[in-house]
């Protein structure tokens, strides 16, 4: 690859919102100086063409609809094979999501670019992290091998699950659910709808904008990396004879559901009850 | 003439008659995505996921206008705790919005220099954390749902919020004056419109959607009008307004004065938020209509809710592009085409971008 790395970034259908996050990225000016941007749809470039690149950049979903004067996938059509390598950025660029197809795989179906899947790299996210998407920028920049699963996900971003570093863990470990929204204590995989124990992300292990993550401003994880993202009722645990029909990843039910039952039998007193409550302020005074 | 305008959260066309000067100009918008279409059937609450996708900069306004319209059909109780937070950080949302598009929207239609773009990200990033603290992350939360918020925050939360809007405070000065080097050789009087403005105080029954392929022209009573920071500061601006009145200065004005405005406005609300109230009243849920009308970053924002059986029956959007951007007729222009005309074609791209055109909004 050159020294700066040719980069073409292409909106497809979407919300803009990967470019955003992406946006959020604390070392984001050194990496820039790293890269060649021929077009990028917020950022200042040249006006857009079709011509070769190191990295071509797809955000958003692929849909046969009118795009500067062509169409949308005729021109990424191009684009991809004057490329080197592909990054399907989102989860509307690597599963569809709600508004389209994806590259090399949809809800259920492979994609229309599943033949050339050894060019792309999925970064599955609505919207993607800003920093897992600046690492695969620097292991490109640098032509370090980047270790891809089955869906061809980097293992460093999506061998963890959301839940892994979530500050409710505990209250999961000894089963002891939050009765409702809105509170710091419980955990929300019993009624809320939280999908962490089984999405494939490190939401939870390298937090959104350096501080929180959804599931500890208690909002359920949505498993917005996963190729099913949205599934219906995403607030509301599916469950079967009031058991999650979902479970953690890599045990079986079985297992699960004999640890989960020791756990809530032991008991532990101290998360049985709110860990603090506020007094009422004369907030007046408060400031 | 036909002119492609990019970087406007999307493309959008725009076909120009008249040589020098703008005689007329029609305005296209390309994305279309069926959100609404996409909403039907859905369980309620998956509004509060689906919604925020249909912008990656305004989203949480379409977060905040969805809780509220399943608010309104729920007759729900909300806390005026949940009410200030949820007031904060739709501020923040608008703040970062301005920021944004004042340094990498607007400012290269006259200043092409990167250290803008930095300068934005620096303060806007700032914002998106303050957000997160309160909401989980920045952009796409879903912390705000019928009833109040998901996040049980506390003082500490509050302490890191508050310090980032005194840090942000600092940029008042150096903003103010990247604004007149914004004006250097701009004359201030252009971009003059149809001087007629809307806020969120209006009457629902008076706005009406027409069909103009593949989105919706938005009137008022039957005319165009003006809506977004001019609107929503022109009395707070009227020194720079009886001056220059709806040109592209006061427009602009407006927008980097209502930074600092909410800025401070949320250092207030901190001061007043008692965290010992309650984050979410369960509210009752019922088949019913709702709607909701807010202020977003660009203007009025609308969503329009029928909930049947806990199911969405219809939902409807009508964003604050629709209304500034219109297609108009020559007899009856939108804000942006009477902004345009009569102006040189020289000044055409910085006088569209004043308007802070989202088109994947309108794409919804």
């Amino acid at each position: 690859m050159h020294l700066k790395p040719k980069v073409i970034w292409i909106d497809a259908i979407g919300c803009n919102g990967c470019s955003h996050s992406f946006f959020n990225l604390p070392y984001l000016s050194t990496l820039l100086e790293k890269l060649d941007i021929l077009y990028h749809p917020l950022l200042e470039s040249d006006e857009f063409k079709i011509q070769e690149s190191d990295i071509l950049v797809i955000e958003g979903a692929l849909k046969d609809i009118k795009k500067f004067d062509s169409n949308l996938l005729t021109i990424i059509e191009k684009l991809f094979v004057n490329t080197k390598r592909v990054i399907a950025l989102g989860s509307c660029a690597s599963f569809g999501g709600m508004f389209g197809e994806g590259l090399i795989f949809n809800k259920e179906k492979l994609g229309k670019f599943y033949p050339c899947k050894n060019k792309v790299i999925n970064l599955p996210g609505c919207p993607i992290h800003p920093e897992w998407l600046g690492y695969i920028f620097d292991m490109l920049i640098e032509n370090k091998p980047i270790l891809l699963d089955e869906e061809n996900r980097p293992k460093e971003i999506y061998s963890f699950v959301s839940h892994s570093g979530c500050i409710r863990n505990e209250y999961f470990d000894w089963k002891v659910d939050s009765d409702d929204f809105g509170s710091k204590e419980g955990c929300l995989f019993y009624n809320q709808g939280c999908q962490g124990p089984f999405t494939h992300s490190s939401c939870n292990k390298i937090l959104w904008n350096e501080v929180s993550s959804k599931p500890r401003a208690g909002t359920p994880c949505f498993g917005c990396t996963e190729r099913n993202f949205p599934k219906e009722n995403l607030f509301k645990t599916d469950t079967m004879m009031g058991i999650p029909s979902k479970i953690p990843l890599g045990v079986t039910k079985r297992a699960y559901l004999t640890l989960a039952g020791i756990a809530k039998s032991l008991k532990n007193e101290r998360l049985e009850k709110r860990l603090f409550e506020y007094e009422k302020t004369n907030n007046k005074n408060r400031g | 003439m036909k002119k492609l305008i990019t970087k406007i959260e999307g493309e959008a066309t725009l076909q120009i008659q008249g040589d020098e000067v703008v005689e007329w100009v029609d305005i296209e918008f390309h994305q279309f995505r069926g959100i609404e279409k996409y909403l039907e059937n859905k369980h309620y609450m998956d509004a509060l996921v689906i919604n925020p996708r249909v912008c990656g900069i305004c989203g949480h306004s379409h977060l905040i206008a969805t809780a509220k319209a399943i608010e309104n059909a729920f007759e729900a109780e909300l806390s005026d705790k949940a009410k200030y937070i949820r007031e904060l950080t739709l501020n923040f949302e608008i703040i970062e919005n301005h920021i944004k598009w004042f340094y990498i929207t607007l400012f290269p239609t006259q200043i092409k220099d990167k250290k803008y773009l930095f300068k934005a990200l620096q303060f806007s990033q700032k914002i998106s954390q303050a957000i997160a603290l309160i909401a989980g992350q920045y952009p796409h939360n879903s912390y705000a749902i019928p009833g109040g918020i998901t996040s049980d925050i506390t003082y500490l939360d509050l302490t890191k919020v508050k310090n980032i809007l005194l840090e942000l405070q600092k940029f008042e000065n150096e903003i103010w004056d990247d604004f007149d080097l914004f004006f250097k050789n701009l004359p201030k009087e252009t971009g003059k419109s149809n001087n007629r403005f809307l806020t969120k105080d209006l009457d629902i029954s008076k706005v009406k959607e027409i069909q103009n392929n593949p989105y919706q022209n938005v009137t008022y009573d039957g005319l165009y009008y003006e809506t977004g920071p001019l609107a929503r500061m022109k009395k707070n601006i009227e020194f720079v307004y009886q001056e220059y009145e709806d040109s592209i200065y006061s427009r602009i004005y407006a927008r980097v004065y209502e930074i600092f405005y909410l800025i401070n406005k949320n250092i207030e609300i901190i001061s007043l938020v008692d965290l010992s109230e309650k984050s979410y009243i369960k509210p009752k849920i019922i088949s019913n209509k709702g709607y909701s009308i807010i202020e977003a970053p660009r203007g009025i924002l609308i969503h329009e809710i029928e909930i049947l059986n806990e199911k969405i029956k219809r939902y409807n959007i009508i964003v604050p592009t629709q209304f500034n951007l219109s297609n108009g007729t020559k007899e009856n222009p939108s804000a942006a085409q009477k902004a345009m005309i009569n102006e040189r074609k020289e000044y055409l791209d910085t006088i569209f971008k004043c308007f802070d055109i989202c088109a994947v909004c309108v794409g919804h």
